[in-house]
Order: structure tokens, then C-alpha cells, then sequence
């Protein structure tokens, strides 16, 4: 009996080997040139989108055959890595310019092939700002051609703030007040999100507070000038607002809290447009019935209306931070492949191509082009956020796409070293280190500068 | 062991085992609880849903799914292009058709073929390599059997880059089948040592009396394995089975790094990856994707386990 | 004399053929891995250029690290806490399952749960349970019991997440540990207890002089295992916790964050390995006495 279940179990595993392999054979046709396109959008219904640029191009393009994988952005590097070593790297690839810079710095890309692009569509078409952020040490050459963007900023509940007779959160003063006077964790209400979890996150919420202090990593001769009174000052500033967070390290995730109305403000990109209006969405579908038995429950049908975004901080200057989303040629070695990866990017810019492609995610996506951010089918979003936003607001939260600053780049000069300590996550583990291990800021600061020394 | 006991023992007996068993489940009351929340109601922190929400179960197994809409900027792209009317409308209704959110029976068929095949071979390999290490004697005996676990404390992320350079070198990345046995031939190593180990511990306890009196009367060592050792461990063997099949069910770095460019080779676990790492709310649907992962296993694991009260003791082995 | 010399010869190869195929699996593809690591803990590895040879910086500046000592330390506690926890409940476990009571079978199956699970959800049903603001635990605790004061982040907190770390290594891993127990339970001779019923021996005295023997082996085998296991553990620690920096995650910092430090890497996994190899020779030796 027992035997015979054996024998069963090899006799299943068998078959659905011989199916499973069958199934797939037929995947394997080939046109003259075929490109990997590895994008970070891992969402079915982007892919979709993506699905359909792809065909089209294909039609047009009956030689190119474009494969889109799509790769989870915390397996990105991991992914780099392994097909660097193996020389299957793919021919084009999507992700956030500090990683195709960090890339491009280890030498995994084709400068030539990004810069040729932008000079071919114009540079003067890009935000300036942007561009920059793509910029290799030397002058007039890329990494990577950027793509779209977003921007952040803290997004409170205005109708709090305007019944306690607050100022919006702008100034460090306001927002620390704000903070505070929300906070009331006996009533599992907390007064601000910032990222005190060792990643990504941490160090974008915190490089707009460095920023707004006048505060950076470099000088414009790339010498480390980290351990400054103004970083100093900066980080006991963000340690003290990190007190008002929900217990425990925190990371963007949390975000759930706020549409829970257990929380005042938080950091967070211009994709929470998406999702805001995706949670008015999840509360449309609630009928005038049941809304009764929802007395208790954390639920508010007014949250978007109520919901703000200031996306400027200000100490001793005005600072917004964001991050753009980077097209790169790595370095395959294959003239056809990457010259199919440039046909098929020129057809991603051109507008119709390019208005699809950011309506995937409408508020997330931001265009880097000038002319289109003022298309007016680009403005017809499917989400309606012109129309709720208002188009001057939108337009101003496109435009902080071209101020955006971060440590890499020091007057308009690009800092290569910046990216391999950004891509190494020394600051938020420096964070974490003071806010959750109760290192202090001193100690933890000498650690972090001792951590990058070890890097340049 | 069958023995009478006492009245407060038993109610000892059953508070232990309700105990036992709310430790092992309570996690998955919570995971079905999501799953089966409304997004405005992930605040709660009762077990029990405010309204009980199937949409993600819906979704997932695509249930009364509506087709796409499309947006105007699609539309707008495919007017203005020199595409004839049929490719257009191919175009849209491949982008129409929302199958494809978690494909579960194609992941699902993708793990259940890669863990059975990965644990049939283990347990064969491991099976024979056992009774020799617990049987045999001869040279080179005690180095194998030490050297195989000695070998496996290597760990972890960094034996991802050098296997992955070699299945590229040997072109076994090049084809889908080709990938399959790549990330077969891994978790095999990968469960090996555990298994030969575990299994030569065990055989070693079967007393070899038995194995003498077949042996006198002519019966081969393959007969023996077959006959004898094989029915006499069976718990032992569907344990090293369950602990194979589970390896190579959850593992999810090498599978997400091997099967990167054949999407109809994915596995559950990349299924599962890929639902979470999306921004949006989603948590009602990984958390129903999680028990419709798990639920297969636990059918599964319920039949076979059948085997595991047998044992020894069905075998009718008196000394 | 030559007759039972030809007998021995044919076991031998017996044994050889029936080792081969195992080991020849094994030694192609971990032999190569192995030998890459060593060479490349010696060099600054670069994904495009040629290789530097650093002689043995990358070591040093391991070992100058005291973060590496500290996660050592963390990873001691990790292993010795889940290891000893997990073979103890496994115990009690296959102890009670091995006595009969209705719906057993259904018991059995539903105990296997944790460990079936893929560890990526259940991680997620865990940060449920204790999220701070919403999760059942602290919303238990604190609103419904008052047991604390405050609302904390259980999981989160540097000082409490090794705990909670090492209770889900426990809850995850306690099914196997369980099932091996079991299988060797259901093959101790029933006639052993008979004979001790007669001769008036209590139920302790039988689990000491009966049973324990009886698993002796089996047990060891498990806590050498699982020692291995959990040594090297990463994903369950690093999903759940996100930043208890053991021995693994430790490496995963140093070398896999951004773009990959293969010398550093291989030099952290050859160092992790040779603790490893320590600290079983010392267990096997003063613990097992072997």
C-alpha cells in the first residue's frame, strides 16, 4: 500500500514535469533582436499598461521583440548583482536614478547610450533639476535618461490642524508643535510618521529636514563635511519629532494609520494620491445601511477631502525632496540589443506613449518633460486629481520635481561618492541607531562618518 | 500506552491539547480575518470582521471579475497609431482580460511539480545514501557522511552568485526547461545532507536482526531496502519528505533569481512577492493569497499524514 | 578466508555505488561555491574590472568591527534560545500526540500548520498580531486587560524583537522537531513499558529509563540541526524583524545593500562558518560527549 503510494506520487510528479515543460517550449520564439526590459512596476495592472506599449512597438517594430520582467525594487540589486557576474544582464532597465547612478558608478551601464537619447529628444525638453540628478562627474554625460517622478511631503488632516488653530506644517516650529499637540497615545492617536526603520524610507524623510538646514554630506570639492553643526542640528531636531511616532521603529507602511484617522501627519509621496483616492473608492462601496454599524470603527468618509500636502520644509531655507524614476542601458556588450532598447525608449517618450504610461499611476508618476506636464490630455487624468487638486496644485507639485535635492548633488556638481553611501544605508541605520537603540546623536554620528570614510 | 486515566488527567490531557493547538493556529485565525476585512476595517484589532468582505478571494481566483476599463490614454495612443483595426483590438482585449492578477493554478502547479520532484529525488538519493552510511562498511565511509554536513553549514546568499554563474555557463538558463532542472538540481543539494543524515540515523535503529534473516535467505541489498527498510521507517521518510517538499514550497531568493525571465515558471512564493511589493492597500489580498498557498499544503499534509500514526508499529516489528 | 575478503570488497562497493550519486550532486555544486568564496574573501571583488588582491583586509576590518562581535553574541542567544525551546516543546508535543484522544488525526494535521506555511505570510500574520496601534495583542493588553500601560512596539523594539524572534522560531520550526520525535516515539517497543508496568516503575521513571534512551539519538540530531538551521537563518529574522542584527543579517548589511561586496561577503560567510564549525565541535564535545 505504501509502496503503491510512492509510486503514485512519482508517477504525478512525472507528468506535471512533462506538462509543465510542455507548456513552455512555446514561449521560446524569437524575432531578429530580443531585449529584457526589467521595470520596477511589479503591478498587474501597470504590467498591463505596459503590455500594451510593448505590442504596439512590436507591431510597428516587427524586429524587436521587448520581454518585460518585472522586479520587485528591494530584489533589484540582488538581481544587478547576479546577472552582472553572469553576463545576462538585461538590455533595458527601469528603477530609481539612485540606483541606476549607484549602477553606473560600478560600471554596469552604457553612459554613451543614455546620453545619445537625451541629446536626441533634447536636453532642454527636461527639467533641469532632473537631469542633473542623472549627470556622471563628468560634465554633459548620463548614467541614465530619466522617466517620471514623484515628490514628497507631509500630508496632514487639514480640519485637525484648522479646529487646534495650527499652521500648516511648513516651518520646524509648526510641524514639532503640531506633532506634539496631536500625539496622545492613551488614545492610540499619534502626531507624525517619519521613517526611523533602518531603510530607504528613513533617509528620505530625513534628507529634506538635513536639506532645509542647510545641511549636506559634501562640499563642492567632494570632501565629507558630514560631521557639521548644521547635520548635528538636524538630527536632534528629527530624534524629537520621531518621539511623536507611533511606537516602535516605523516605516511607510504605517501610512495605514493615518487613513485610520489615528494619526496627524505623515511622510509620504505623491503616490498616496493613488491610494487615497482608492481608500474614497474602498468607501464608496458602503451603503447608507451599513454605515450604522460602522459607529466605533476608525473609518471617516471625509479623510480625502480633509487630506493636504506641504511640500516644502523650511528652517534656514526652503527644501522639497523627491525621487525620479530612471530609464539605463546597462552595459551588455551587444550594439543591436542596445540600440533596440533606445528605439523602444524614444517610442516610451513619444507623448501618446508617454501620457499612458504615466496615467498608470496618476499623482506617483510625474512627468520630466516639460511640454507634456502641460498636455491637456496628460491633465485628464483617470483619477480625476487635476480636477479634485486643482491644476495650480498639481503644477506645483510637477514643478518641485526640478528642485529636488539630495546629498549627491552639491551646487548643480555631482557627487559620486554620495550614492554608494545612499545605496549602503548608512544614515537611516544611523537613525535607527538614535532613535530606536538610544545611541546618541554624537556617537551615532561619529559612527555613521567613520562608516563612510571606510566607502570613499 | 493506551492506559487508563485518571478523571483530572484527561482534562489536563485536552486543556494541554487545546492549548497546543491554539498556539500552532492562531496566526492563521488572524491571516483569514484580514483576508476577509474591508480596507476601512484593518483598524480593528478584533479578530472578527465588522462586515465580512470575499472580494479579495474574488479577485484571486478571478470570480465574477468585471473586464477592465480602459483609460482614455490608451485609447488615444491606439487611435492615433498606423495599427490596423485587428491589432488593435488585440491589443486591447489582451489588456481587457484581468486574469491574470494571481495566475494560482499555473503558480500553483509551478510549485507543486518543483517540491514532489525535488523531494522524490532527495528522498531516493538520500535513501540509498543512508543504508550505506548506516550498513556498509567500508574506506572513505566516515569522511563522506561527516564531510555532507560539514558541507551544508556553508549558507546562505552567497552560494546565489557562483550557482548562478555555473547554470548560465552550462546554458541551463537558456530554456524553460532548462531553468526547471537548474532550480531542481539546487533544492536537491540543498535538502540532501538533511536528508542522508536524517534517514542514517534512523536506519541505524532498526534492528539488524531482521535485515540477517532476509539476508541468510538470499534476498539482495536492494531487496532488503525495498522490503524491509523502507516499510519499517516510513514515518521517518514521510517526515524527511515533508521537510523536502517544504524547502523547496517556500524557497524564494533562488527561485525569484533563476526564474526571472520565464514568468510561466513562477512559483507561489514569487506569486506571493509580487502581490505584496505593490503600494497600494492590498492587505486583504495577501493575506488571502496566503491561505490559498497554504490551504493545498494542508490537504495535502492531512492525507499523507495518515502514514505518520501507522509507523513502526503497523509493520508488526517485534524485535 | 579469500571467500569472506571478496564479500567484504563487493559491500564496499556497494556502499560506494549506493553513496555516489548523493555525494557527487553535492560535492559539483557546493565544491565550486566554496572554493570561489575562499579565493575572492582575499580580494576587492569588482562585478566589471579585474579583481585587487587585499591580502586579508576584508578580514580585519570584520573583525575591528565590535558591531560583528555584538551580532555573534546575538546570534549565540538566537541559536541556544530557538534550539532549546524548539526541542523542548517538540518534545512535549510528540509526547502528548503519542497518547490516543478523539479527533487526533485532525489535531495532528492542524499542529502541522506553522510549519507548512509559507514563512513570507505568516511573518505578516505575526506583525498583525503585534502591531502596536492595531494589532489583537497590545489592544488585549493594554485596553481590554490594562496589564501595561502603554501601547509598545513589540516586535519593533531593539531590546524585546530577539524574543519574539526566537518564540517564532519556535512556533515555525516545533512541527518537525515534533514529527521526528514522534516517528522514533512509534517505534519504541510497547513491550518495554509493559514489562515496567509489571515491575512497578511510574510514569516518570518510564520516560526516564525508557523512553529518553530510546530518543537519546534522534534528539541529538535535531539540536545539531537545528544549531545549523538557525545559524545561518536569515529570511524568517529578516522579514519578521527588520533590523535584529544576527550574524546573517549582519552580512546582508555589510555586503548586499546596494550594489554587492563579494570580498567582504565571502570573508563575513567564511568567518560565520568557522564559528559555526566552533561552536558544534564545542557542543558535540560538551554537551553530547561524543
Amino acid at each position: 500500500m505504501k509502496r503503491l503510494a510512492l509510486i503514485a506520487l512519482m508517477a504525478i510528479a512525472v507528468l506535471s514535469m512533462a506538462y509543465a515543460n510542455g507548456d513552455t517550449e512555446a514561449a521560446a520564439d524569437s524575432g531578429p533582436v530580443t531585449i529584457e526590459y526589467w521595470t520596477t512596476q511589479t503591478q498587474s495592472d501597470r504590467l498591463a499598461t505596459i503590455g500594451v506599449l510593448v505590442d504596439t512597438f512590436q507591431v510597428m517594430n516587427p524586429d524587436i521583440t521587448v520581454k518585460v520582467i518585472a522586479v520587485d525594487e528591494n530584489q533589484m540589486a540582488t538581481q544587478m548583482n547576479t546577472s552582472a557576474s553572469a553576463g545576462t544582464l538585461p538590455a533595458l532597465l527601469e528603477a530609481a536614478t539612485p540606483n541606476t547612478v549607484a549602477f553606473g558608478t560600478a560600471g554596469l551601464l552604457n553612459e554613451a547610450a543614455a546620453t545619445d537619447l537625451i541629446n536626441d529628444i533634447g536636453a532642454d525638453e527636461f527639467y533641469d533639476g532632473v537631469l542633473k540628478l542623472n549627470q556622471t562627474g563628468s560634465g554633459g554625460n548620463y548614467y541614465s535618461v530619466p522617466f517620471h517622478g514623484w515628490v514628497q511631503g507631509i500630508w496632514y488632516r487639514a480640519d485637525w490642524f484648522e479646529k487646534a488653530g495650527l499652521n500648516p506644517p511648513k516651518k520646524w516650529d509648526d510641524i514639532i508643535k503640531a506633532a506634539e499637540y496631536f500625539y496622545d497615545p492613551g488614545n492610540n492617536q499619534y502626531g507624525i510618521l517619519v521613517g526611523t526603520m533602518a531603510e530607504a524610507y528613513a533617509e528620505q524623510c530625513f534628507t529634506q529636514f538635513a536639506m532645509s538646514n542647510g545641511a549636506g554630506l559634501f562640499d563642492r570639492d567632494g570632501k565629507l563635511i558630514f560631521n557639521s553643526p548644521e547635520m548635528k542640528e538636524a538630527l536632534e531636531y528629527y530624534a524629537e519629532l520621531a518621539q511623536y511616532n507611533p511606537p516602535g521603529p516605523q516605516t511607510w507602511r504605517a501610512r495605514d494609520y493615518y487613513i485610520q484617522n489615528k494619526m496627524a501627519m505623515f511622510f509620504y509621496s505623491t503616490y498616496i494620491m493613488d491610494d487615497l483616492a482608492l481608500a474614497e473608492n474602498a468607501a464608496g462601496s458602503l451603503t447608507s445601511e451599513n454605515f450604522a454599524e460602522l459607529a466605533g470603527t476608525s473609518f471617516d468618509p471625509d479623510l480625502v477631502k480633509n487630506t493636504r500636502m506641504a511640500p516644502i520644509i523650511t528652517n534656514t531655507q526652503d527644501a522639497g525632496y523627491g525621487t525620479i524614476v530612471s530609464l539605463a542601458f546597462p552595459d551588455t556588450g551587444n550594439a543591436a540589443e542596445t540600440a533596440a532598447a533606445q528605439k523602444f525608449v524614444r517610442y516610451l517618450f513619444s507623448p501618446n506613449a508617454y501620457i499612458t504610461f504615466l496615467h498608470m499611476a496618476p499623482g506617483g508618476m510625474n512627468p520630466v518633460i516639460k511640454d507634456i506636464a502641460v498636455n491637456p490630455r496628460f491633465q485628464q487624468d483617470p483619477k480625476g486629481l487635476f480636477e479634485n487638486y486643482g491644476t495650480d496644485k498639481m503644477a506645483e507639485i510637477i514643478n518641485g520635481l526640478d528642485s529636488i535635492e539630495t546629498f549627491g548633488i552639491v551646487d548643480g556638481k555631482r557627487i559620486d561618492a554620495a550614492s554608494v553611501i545612499y545605496s549602503k544605508q548608512i544614515i537611516p541605520q544611523m537613525i535607527y541607531k538614535i532613535t530606536q537603540e538610544g545611541m546618541s546623536v554624537d556617537k551615532a554620528m561619529d559612527w555613521a562618518e567613520a562608516e563612510m570614510r571606510k566607502l570613499m | 500506552m493506551v492506559k487508563a486515566r485518571s478523571i483530572p488527567g484527561k482534562i489536563g490531557l485536552f486543556l494541554l491539547i487545546i492549548l497546543i493547538v491554539t498556539f500552532s493556529i492562531f496566526p492563521f485565525l488572524q491571516i483569514i480575518s484580514t483576508s476577509l476585512k474591508y480596507q476601512w476595517d484593518w483598524g480593528n484589532p478584533s479578530l472578527i470582521p465588522t462586515q465580512v468582505n470575499p472580494d479579495a478571494y474574488k479577485e484571486l481566483l478571478n470570480i465574477g471579475q468585471d473586464e477592465k476599463n480602459v483609460p482614455q490614454s490608451v485609447l488615444d495612443l491606439l487611435d492615433d497609431s498606423d495599427l490596423t483595426k485587428q491589432q488593435k483590438n488585440e491589443i486591447l482585449d489582451k489588456y481587457k482580460d484581468s486574469s491574470d492578477v494571481f495566475p494560482f493554478l499555473k503558480y500553483f502547479r509551478n510549485s507543486l511539480s518543483l517540491s514532489t520532484l525535488a523531494a522524490i529525488f532527495s528522498l531516493l538519493l538520500a535513501i540509498m545514501g543512508a543504508y550505506s552510511f548506516s550498513r556498509l562498511r567500508y574506506r572513505g565511509r566516515a569522511v563522506i557522511q561527516r564531510g555532507v554536513l560539514f558541507v551544508y553549514m556553508i549558507g546562505g546568499i552567497l552560494l546565489l552568485i557562483p550557482l548562478y554563474r555555473i547554470a548560465v555557463a552550462l546554458g541551463f538558463l537558456a530554456t524553460p526547461a532548462g531553468t526547471f532542472t537548474a532550480l531542481l538540481i539546487i533544492y536537491l543539494v540543498q535538502t540532501l545532507p538533511v536528508s542522508l543524515y536524517m534517514l542514517g540515523n534512523f536506519f541505524r535503529t532498526i534492528p539488524y536482526s531482521i535485515e540477517e534473516a532476509a539476508l541468510i535467505e538470499g534476498v539482495s541489498r536492494f531487496g532488503i531496502i525495498w522490503r524491509i527498510v523502507i516499510p519499517l521507517s516510513w514515518s521517518a521518510i514521510v517526515t524527511v519528505f515533508i521537510y523536502c517538499f517544504m524547502i523547496a514550497w517556500n524557497e524564494f531568493l533562488f527561485a525569484s533569481v533563476f526564474l526571472r525571465g520565464y514568468e510561466q515558471l513562477y512559483t507561489l512564493p514569487i506569486g506571493l512577492r509580487s502581490l505584496f511589493v505593490s503600494k497600494n492597500a492590498i492587505w486583504d489580498r495577501i493575506m488571502a493569497g496566503s491561505m490559498l498557498t497554504a490551504l493545498p499544503v494542508i490537504v495535502l499534509f492531512m492525507a499523507i499524514q495518515k502514514n505518520l500514526t501507522g509507523g513502526l508499529s503497523e509493520g508488526g516489528v517485534k524485535g | 578466508m579469500k571467500k569472506t575478503r571478496s564479500l567484504e570488497q563487493k559491500e564496499a562497493m556497494l556502499g560506494w555505488w549506493l553513496v555516489l550519486p548523493a555525494t557527487i550532486i553535492i560535492l559539483s555544486l557546493i565544491l565550486y561555491p566554496i572554493i570561489t568564496n575562499i579565493i575572492s574573501s582575499f580580494f576587492k571583488v569588482s562585478l566589471m574590472d579585474r579583481d585587487t588582491f587585499v591580502g586579508l583586509e576584508n578580514y580585519r576590518n570584520i573583525v575591528s568591527d565590535p558591531e560583528f562581535w555584538r551580532s555573534v553574541m546575538i546570534t549565540l542567544v538566537y541559536v541556544v534560545g530557538t534550539t532549546l525551546g524548539t526541542t523542548l516543546v517538540g518534545l512535549g508535543v510528540a509526547i502528548v500526540m503519542n497518547k490516543t484522544f478523539p479527533l487526533r488525526g485532525l489535531v495532528r494535521s492542524l499542529i502541522l500548520l506553522p510549519y507548512v506555511a509559507p514563512v513570507f505570510s505568516v511573518v505578516y500574520a505575526w506583525k498583525f498580531i503585534f502591531d502596536p496601534v492595531n494589532g489583537i495583542f497590545m489592544d488585549v493588553m493594554v485596553e481590554r486587560l490594562g496589564l501595561f500601560e502603554q501601547r509598545f512596539n513589540l516586535i519593533g523594539n531593539p531590546e524585546t524583537a530577539l524574543w519574539v524572534a526566537i518564540v517564532f522560531s519556535i512556533w515555525k520550526n516545533f512541527p518537525f522537531t515534533y514529527l521526528m520525535i514522534l516517528a522514533r516515539l512509534q517505534a519504541i517497543d510497547k513491550s518495554m513499558y509493559e514489562a515496567a508496568d509489571v515491575d512497578g516503575a511510574g510514569r516518570w521513571q518510564q520516560f526516564r529509563f525508557i523512553t529518553m534512551p530510546e530518543l537519546y539519538f534522534v534528539l541529538g540530531s535535531i539540536v545539531l540541526l537545528r544549531v545549523i538551521w538557525n545559524f545561518n537563518k536569515f529570511e524568517d529574522i529578516f522579514l519578521l524583524t527588520d533590523n535584529l542584527k544576527v550574524l546573517s543579517i549582519y552580512t546582508y548589511f555589510k555586503a548586499f545593500v546596494g550594489v554587492v561586496d563579494l570580498g567582504q561577503g565571502s570573508a563575513l560567510v567564511i568567518l560565520q562558518f568557522a564559528l559555526l564549525i566552533g561552536f558544534i565541535l564545542f557542543y558535540v564535545k560538551k554537551v553530547l560527549k561524543w
